[in-house]
């Protein structure tokens, strides 16, 4: 019976002179809580189960260490916590309080043009940070995103399936999907096309992820019919017809570049889209 | 926008040519010259404004023709045996490289690619991957263009073109030197309609990402490369009949290379002697471009007046100043390569139902058709 990550973190708690304050959130790897620190400011305190692909963990880390932004969540400090003779690896981070953006989405629905604009200007200055370590987050969505305190400043989080396109990669290549969450990734991570991949993917899953926040609809499809939306992605179908249409509306045609399938039909460079996306709104 | 000189053997006398200062720059081919004729070269070059020298290290050249390539400090003795994926073997061979333009007064550096037996997406990784190394190498001493070195027949799988132009888009180069490798006979145009699709969207896609396109080894199909977005395509006087092909090397160095021919802008084809005779015989064929050219006005009063003499030389010079000629009328929108090809498949139905047939069996216009159908189809490719 594995050891539940709750009874860790509270160990790292008192190790640390932290106060537990509860389960904020889970993912594959790893979960997530809030510890409040003697100067009574929060902490998140990630804690990773322990043997599940180390590597990844790893990396995770280190892009975490190298990233400097705002709209990045930082990281304070890694170490590791023996309990019952096992060592668990965890992270000390930002908390950031305002929730995902999800949680956003669900409670007040959509984004205003505007909120949807001031948005894409932080989280591109965010992706564009990060293309410029080559590093790929690989799982922009709005799960990944917190909202600070304002309740509108994003900050992208979780960096679990980071690839760094100066090492090797991780994902097997007789893979028939590369990692990701379907309903964000772009073509060539749905079909593990390693070769394509670069921070072209993180442009396109964040053109999804703010036409979701800020449009109500996937490029591709109804999000009711997920899997017909990542076939149609994955097919390379060209998106539906009220995208564009929906895009031109809100003032973000360049919403429709950024989700082309083939990444040469995308923005090339990070400063290309940090432009287009200024000037689309003159 | 631009045509530029691909320096072939005994090319250097065409530099100098004032009907031909059209070119916007060079692209030196160290096969055919040794470090200190390419010196020659350059420093005859110095001066020009607004001119690029291009080096190509013609690396995928086979064994069979390395000509001048083993004069040059770059070229390693290993280049057959080596591991090409150790960066280190690329680390040195560019470091030599960069040394060596410098020498030569190179402006751009084409990055150093060998042909693959496969035309994989690992191989074109690699190709940007060595253009990076070079990069690195070059940062203090000039610019740098990523070679691509693509199979035409990889080109005819639909969508293709765009899986390679994500891939060479990586570069960190705004400038892609482009080789369109094939196994086309020498002296024939390029005429399989998928290839000629996958390769205008190939340039199309490029240009699209805000990469400049200069396209090596072009020939009469720079209408097409010109049409597909191309910035630049580069010919040399041996272009008009042997093209880069894997081909091309086995053919003998005495062959019909040596014959002279006639670009004609009214059929797009190459014409040997007894059949511009034939054209000129016939009347109202050649076009207002062809009677325009300087080059073709000497030919044609030589064969008037001195027949037998030869015209190798200005032959070539006709088809560099047709070339430079074409270039700067598509770029600037006077020429209507769709209607000149509509018209050009015209003319040689007439001929041939007036039985004008030319000389070469296969120079009978077939592979307009094909053109036009690249023209029309290929963004919808």
């Amino acid at each position: 019976m594995p050891i539940p990550l709750k009874i860790v973190a509270q160990q790292i708690c008192v190790n640390l002179a932290l106060t537990f304050d509860g389960k904020v959130g889970a993912g594959t790897f790893k979960e997530t809580f809030k510890a409040i620190s003697a100067d009574a400011s929060p902490r998140a305190l990630k804690v990773f189960r322990p043997g599940f692909s180390p590597e990844r963990t790893a990396r995770e880390i280190d892009a975490m260490k190298t990233c400097d932004h705002p709209n990045i969540g930082k990281l304070e400090s890694v170490s590791r916590c023996d309990y019952q003779g096992t060592a668990f690896l965890f992270a000390i981070e930002e908390f950031i309080p305002g929730g995902t953006l999800s949680d956003r989405l669900r409670s007040r629905g959509s984004l205003t043009p505007d909120e949807t604009y001031n948005a894409g200007c932080e989280l591109i200055s965010a992706v564009a940070h990060i293309a410029e370590r080559r590093l790929v987050h690989r799982d922009i969505k709005p799960d990944n995103i917190l909202l600070r305190a304002d309740g509108q400043t994003p900050v992208l989080v979780d960096f679990g399936l980071v690839r760094n396109l100066e090492m090797e990669s991780l994902t097997q290549t007789w893979a028939q999907r590369g990692p990701g969450t379907p309903l964000f990734s772009p073509p060539e991570q749905l079909n593990n096309e390693k070769a394509y991949i670069d921070w072209r993917s993180d442009q396109f899953s964040l053109g999804v992820t703010l036409s979701i926040a800020g449009l109500g609809l996937h490029p591709y499809g109804n999000v009711a019919t997920p899997i017909e939306v990542i076939e149609a992605v994955a097919q390379r179908k060209a998106p539906t017809a009220i995208f564009p249409a929906a895009a031109g509306r809100a003032g973000l045609p360049v919403l429709r570049k950024m989700v082309a399938p083939w990444p040469i039909e995308r923005f090339r460079t990070p400063g290309e889209l940090i432009s287009a996306w200024r000037d689309q709104r003159g | 926008m631009g045509a530029l000189l691909q320096v072939g053997h005994d090319s250097k006398n065409l530099l100098p040519v004032p009907e031909l200062s059209g070119f916007t720059g060079v692209v030196l081919n160290p096969v055919n010259y040794a470090p200190d004729g390419m010196m020659e070269i350059t420093t005859g070059l110095r001066g020009r404004e607004n001119f690029t020298v291009y080096f190509d290290p013609q690396l995928y050249n086979p064994q069979s023709e390395r000509g001048r390539l083993r004069e040059w400090g770059y070229f390693p003795d290993d280049v057959d045996t080596a591991d090409q994926s150790n960066d280190q073997w690329w680390a040195e061979l560019c470091g030599a490289l960069v040394q060596n333009c410098e020498e030569v007064g190179a402006n751009i550096i084409c990055s150093p690619v060998v042909a693959p037996n496969a035309f994989t997406d690992d191989y074109y990784l690699r190709m940007v991957e060595v253009h990076e190394i070079l990069a690195g190498m070059a940062r203090r001493t000039g610019t740098t263009a990523q070679t691509a070195f693509v199979s035409l027949s990889d080109l005819s799988t639909p969508s293709r073109a765009l899986a390679i132009a994500t891939i060479i888009s990586k570069t960190s180069s705004p400038v892609v030197y482009l080789i369109l490798s094939g196994d086309q006979d020498p002296r024939r145009e390029l005429d399989r309609v998928d290839e000629l699709k996958g390769s205008m969207r190939l340039i199309r896609a490029l240009e699209g990402a805000g990469l400049r396109v200069l396209v090596a080894f072009s020939s009469s199909d720079v209408l097409l490369w010109k049409m597909a977005g191309a910035s630049d395509c580069a010919t040399g006087k041996f272009f008009n009949l042997r093209r880069y092909t894997r081909g091309r090397f086995e053919e003998p160095s005495q062959g019909g290379g040596q014959l002279p021919y006639w670009i004609e802008e009214a059929l797009i084809a190459f014409l040997r002697e007894s059949d511009l005779r034939r054209l000129l015989q016939v009347g109202g064929v050649l076009s207002q471009a062809s009677l325009e050219n300087p080059f073709g006005q000497q030919i044609i009063r030589l064969l008037t007046d001195s027949p037998g003499s030869a015209w190798l030389g200005l032959s070539w010079r006709q088809y560099l100043y047709w070339f430079i000629d074409v270039e700067r009328r598509v770029s600037s929108g006077e020429l209507d390569v769709a209607g000149l090809l509509r018209t050009v498949e015209r003319t040689w139905r007439q001929l041939d139902d007036a039985d004008v047939l030319m000389e070469e069996l296969r120079n009978d216009g077939t592979w307009i058709r094909a053109w036009r159908r690249a023209l029309v189809e290929y963004q919808t490719f």
